[in-house]
């Protein structure tokens, strides 16, 4: 066996394996320096990516802009006073001098144009150039703000208490960077005005910023922790920081070959270390084992050897079925997804390497003496961890049909709770109730029109078709039926235009607040707001050869499903309604809608495939279906319940979780292996020994290593359910759940299933 | 301290003696750009072009003439040829120097003419990336001007200006204009915006002597941060051609005589 001369090797000469993998290591991680990172969930997808194409070509089409931040300025007493008018000018004035932000195209009340009219004379200025001072002043602001529907909602709230502008970014810029600076600008403001950030730059910048900030301080901790539980099992400081060594090392090596071959850490990479420091804790098998060995030998040497030999092959197994599960990924189509898959698959592999290399070499240096005082308290009768395992495995292979009758009960309660989940996504929600980011979202979105923007855009087939009045009035009654949603706050189409300046062309007469009656008005009403607003204005909702409409669409909230109620009710609203156009979405909306569709369904896709790659394996190690079959079951069950938990508590179905599904695969799977194994194992070094005692040795000695390593693993996790952010929650709450409930499943329903279906299981040969 | 002071005022003379102030320069680059003759026609072509390349066109004649000397006011007679639904559409302006210009719109569809008040600094012209200032001017008064360098611009030897507005409201911090030394035409001008940056580049493509005087007959304004650019080309060009005064009027701007628009 090729696997047992490297351990051989490896204990003839510790010195230099542990000198080769410290060379190995540096160099890895001269490759750190060049560490780039991308926290834009819009890299999720390729740049050629049909949603990313088409949203490109629809902000060029109509100079938008793909970052938007609204900044709300809240006043109980109304906004509408000298004071206030004056810090809303100041803050403008400021906000246009930040690096970052599209400065000739923010909306604010004194950037905003304003078309009016007045003794025949057509007044075209900003909304409000110098703040006004009399009641006579604030009386005609007030007029002009309420008389213009594309103004409420918009820049001011129904109630005259919320007014708000709007900073688009050129392209590249940080919406977190920028985000502060606005905050600096604020509190140098005194009184008694509240302000709030929102739109999906802020939030996903900061969440990016956030999420490194938790991945360095999450994980070290974690690795403390870790360490700490590692030394409260085996009392020796030396082995326990060489199990973090072996875990350290794999991820300066997986992250170094990541950063080496140029890839940026995104999103779901920099999860990558946590997930390798779960995997790596595998590896505990090795020492579980040594120690018993070792009781039995008194010889180091010889103990490490046997040791190996004994676990090498559950080992090499539970690598191989991890490595594949993640893997599979590879074969994804969402590039993040595969090089997060194909990151945690070599570091698994490295993980195992070192496990039969690096671990061995280590055990070398460990003075005989303190082994012998640690394996003295390691006595599978005597300790009471021991005892409790036995009577876990003691209760399955004792009461085996109730064990079942009782899974089956939870099952099918699971599959109701399975079929209750609802898969949706919200951006804003990753953060706690209580944060800014949400706080801010929430006020804006109660006050003003909605901080999460999508388009529909009206294609005709011919040139100059949206000036003709049937275009107009087919995009004015859908934008009615739109607004008629309630997670619709606003919408802005050219109809709003060519209805304001037909309004104001004619002496403000409200019965002109409608479509004029011919093309040729409208081509000149069109044509007079180009030359009095400014021009980007009219480039946002129609193209130039007049072909394209552009509908934006407020949304008041950032839930992926809001964008797919928009695009079903112009769906409808296209059948009731025939029309030689076409409606496509489009917007930052409709991206977050396809993303998370796409990373969610890439994610389940990749764990149908990698639960049948893992079978295979688990059929190829057992060399028996059958056994793979049993050594399924608890897997299976333990992943059916958790997501069955997912569908009652209504949790979503997101991103976050769908990313675990596979690891949860990855880790479940490694008990069965163990378990399973050793147990056949056992059962032909021990021929005589009856099958319930064989169970009861294999819940009591390699299921010590599957509880410790449970354990260990849940603890670390634990520290996660303490982050700000709730997709940490959710992976903290997950995996500690997942990992105890997986190795309970594993040593109840195991030694059930074996003693139920023995005659099946060891028919062909095998003793019984 | 003194003589140093003494010899600095005599090694200076010279230069104060024969070299123009900054003044001087916009005073002439002002005549030579926006006033030359007595009065002024062109067939203009304005081509808007989007950063994704697409083309809006307007098509239009332009007639100007002077009431007094460089600096002092204008009147503009403009008929819009294209885009076609706005064919016969006219616009008047009458510019005064140190106030905001009249201008009147006439509407055929509604066969309506209405005044519209708008600010010169930063209302687009048409839509396009050139401002009503850019067009018509802007009062040398308002800017602080100082000759930075000298500079040789494509081939020809330029003052280089830096103007300033006195007042904030402007939506540049300052302009540098290259002028040219011996016709005085503005050849490039770069706008700044309020953080200091390049926004807004001017450049005169072709100039062309039009009876004498010469006129820039393509030019090009380009805005660097949205990628927008407006490209104007004359294709015809005369000077004193003896416009009348009644033409600016209501009544012609309804039916604007073929003689002077075509």
């Amino acid at each position: 066996m090729r696997k047992f001369s490297l351990v051989k090797f490896s204990v003839e000469h510790p010195k230099l394996i542990v000198i080769l993998s410290v060379i190995v290591t540096l160099a890895f991680m001269t490759q750190f320096p060049k560490m780039r990172t991308d926290t834009n969930p819009k890299n999720m997808l390729p740049k050629t990516s049909e949603v990313r194409v088409w949203n490109d070509q629809v902000e060029k089409t109509f100079s938008l802009y793909e970052d938007m931040i609204a900044l709300g300025i809240v006043n109980e007493k109304g906004i509408l006073n000298p004071d206030t008018l004056g810090k809303i000018k100041r803050i403008t004035d400021e906000i246009l001098k930040i690096k970052g932000v599209a400065a000739r195209d923010v909306s604010s009340f004194t950037t905003i144009d304003n078309v009016t009219v007045d003794n025949a004379t057509l007044r075209v200025a900003p909304l409000m150039t110098d703040v006004p001072q009399d009641q006579k002043g604030l009386e005609s602001l007030r007029k002009m703000l309420y008389e213009n529907p594309l103004f409420i909602n918009r820049i001011i709230s129904k109630d005259g208490k919320t007014a708000a502008i709007y900073i688009p970014l050129e392209k590249g810029a940080n919406g977190k960077e920028i985000a502060d600076k606005i905050r600096e600008i604020i509190r140098r403001e005194k009184g008694d005005e509240k302000y709030y950030i929102a739109g999906d730059p802020v939030a996903r910048d900061t969440f990016g910023a956030e999420m490194f900030k938790l991945m360095a301080v999450f994980a070290p901790i974690a690795g403390i922790i870790m360490l700490f539980v590692r030394y409260l099992m085996f009392r020796d400081l030396f082995l326990s920081i060489t199990l973090m060594m072996d875990a350290m090392i794999s991820i300066v090596w997986s992250m170094g070959l990541l950063i080496g071959l140029g890839f940026p850490i995104h999103i779901m990479s920099s999860m990558a270390p946590v997930f390798l420091m779960a995997i790596a804790t595998d590896s505990m098998h090795i020492f579980n084992e040594f120690y018993f060995r070792y009781r039995e030998t008194r010889d180091k040497k010889k103990a490490i050897i046997e040791t190996m030999q004994a676990v090498s092959r559950p080992v090499r197994y539970t690598a191989l079925a991890t490595a594949a599960g993640f893997a599979v990924l590879l074969f994804m189509n969402i590039v993040p997804v595969k090089v997060f898959g194909g990151l945690v698959a070599f570091g698994t592999i490295s993980l195992r390497i070192l496990s039969f290399s690096f671990i061995p070499a280590m055990f070398m240096f460990v003075k005989e003496d303190k082994i012998a005082k640690i394996a003295g308290a390691e006595d599978i009768s005597m300790g009471k961890s021991s005892q409790f395992l036995i009577r876990l495995a003691g209760f399955g292979a004792n009461h085996p049909k109730n064990t079942v009758i009782v899974g089956l009960v939870l099952f099918v309660i699971a599959l109701v709770g399975l079929s209750r989940i609802t898969v949706n996504n919200n951006l804003v929600e990753w953060f706690k109730k209580s944060s800014d980011v949400r706080i801010a979202d929430s006020v804006m979105n109660k006050a003003l029109g909605g901080t999460s923007l999508g388009y529909v855009v009206a294609i005709a087939k011919d040139d100059d078709y949206i000036k003709t009045p049937e275009a107009m009035r087919y995009i004015e009654g859908l934008q009615r039926r739109l607004e008629k949603l309630p997670v619709v706050g606003k919408t802005t189409s050219v109809v709003d235009y060519v209805k304001r300046i037909n309004r104001v062309l004619h002496d403000d007469d409200p019965k002109y607040d409608a479509v004029p009656e011919n093309k040729e008005m409208i081509g000149q009403y069109l044509f007079l707001f180009s030359m009095s607003a400014k021009p980007s204005d009219l480039d946002n909702v129609v193209d130039y050869p007049f072909r394209r409409a552009n509908i934006w669409v407020q949304l008041k909230t950032w839930d992926a499903q809001a964008m797919k109620s928009v695009i079903e009710a112009a769906d409808e609203y296209k059948k009731t309604n025939p029309t030689p156009m076409d409606l496509k979405p489009s917007g930052i909306a409709y991206f977050n809608l396809v993303w998370n569709h796409e990373v969610l369904w890439d994610m389940v896709k990749g764990f149908v495939l990698a639960l049948i790659v893992v079978f295979g394996i688990l059929a190829f190690d057992f060399r028996s279906i059958k056994w793979a079959v049993v050594g399924y079951t608890p897997l299976l069950f333990t992943i059916l319940l958790i997501y069955g938990v997912v569908g009652f508590t209504g949790k979503d179905f997101d991103m976050p979780i769908s990313v675990l599904s596979t690891l949860s695969l990855g880790m479940a799977v490694d008990f069965a292996i163990h378990f399973v194994s050793r147990l056949r194992q056992r059962r032909k070094e021990a021929p005589g020994e009856s099958l319930s005692d064989a169970l009861l040795w294999t819940a009591a000695r390699p299921g010590k290593g599957i509880m410790r390593n449970a354990i260990l693993f849940a603890a670390s996790f634990a520290v996660m359910m303490f982050a700000p952010l709730t997709p940490y929650i959710t992976v903290g709450a997950f995996i500690v759940s997942m990992m105890l409930l997986s190795a309970i499943m594993t040593l109840i329903y195991l030694p059930a299933l074996v003693t139920l279906m023995q005659g099946w299981l060891f028919s062909n040969g095998e003793s019984k | 301290m003194k003589q140093y002071l003494i010899l600095l005022v005599v090694l200076l003379l010279p230069f104060e003696a024969f070299a123009l102030t900054a003044d001087d320069v916009m005073k002439k680059s002002q005549a030579a750009f926006l006033y030359p003759g007595k009065d002024f026609k062109a067939r203009v072509v304005m081509k808007l072009i989007s950063e994704g390349g697409q083309e809006r066109v307007r098509e239009m004649t332009m007639l100007r003439k002077n009431y007094g000397a460089p600096g002092g006011e204008q009147k503009y007679f403009i008929y819009f040829f294209q885009p076609a639904d706005v064919k016969d559409m006219t616009f008047m302006v009458y510019k005064y120097p140190g106030r905001d210009a009249d201008r009147w719109l006439f509407v055929p569809a509604i066969s309506m003419v209405r005044r519209i008040a708008a600010k010169d600094k930063y209302s687009s012209f048409v839509g396009s990336d050139f401002t009503y200032e850019d067009v018509s001017g802007r009062d040398l008064s308002e800017d602080t001007h100082a000759l930075i360098k000298e500079d040789k611009y494509n081939g020809k030897d330029c003052y280089v200006v830096k103007s300033a507005p006195k007042a904030a409201d402007m939506e540049y911090s300052y302009k540098l204009s290259w002028i040219d030394k011996t016709d005085f035409l503005p050849i490039k001008e770069e706008y700044y915006d309020k953080r200091g940056e390049l926004y807004k580049v001017f450049t005169a493509d072709e100039i062309k002597a039009v009876k004498g005087f010469p006129t820039i007959m393509k030019r090009t304004m380009k805005n660097l941060q949205s990628h927008h650019m407006t490209q104007v080309t004359y294709l015809k060009a005369d000077y004193n051609i003896g416009i009348e005064d009644n033409l600016f009027s209501e009544r012609f701007l309804k039916q604007p005589p073929k003689k002077w628009i075509e």
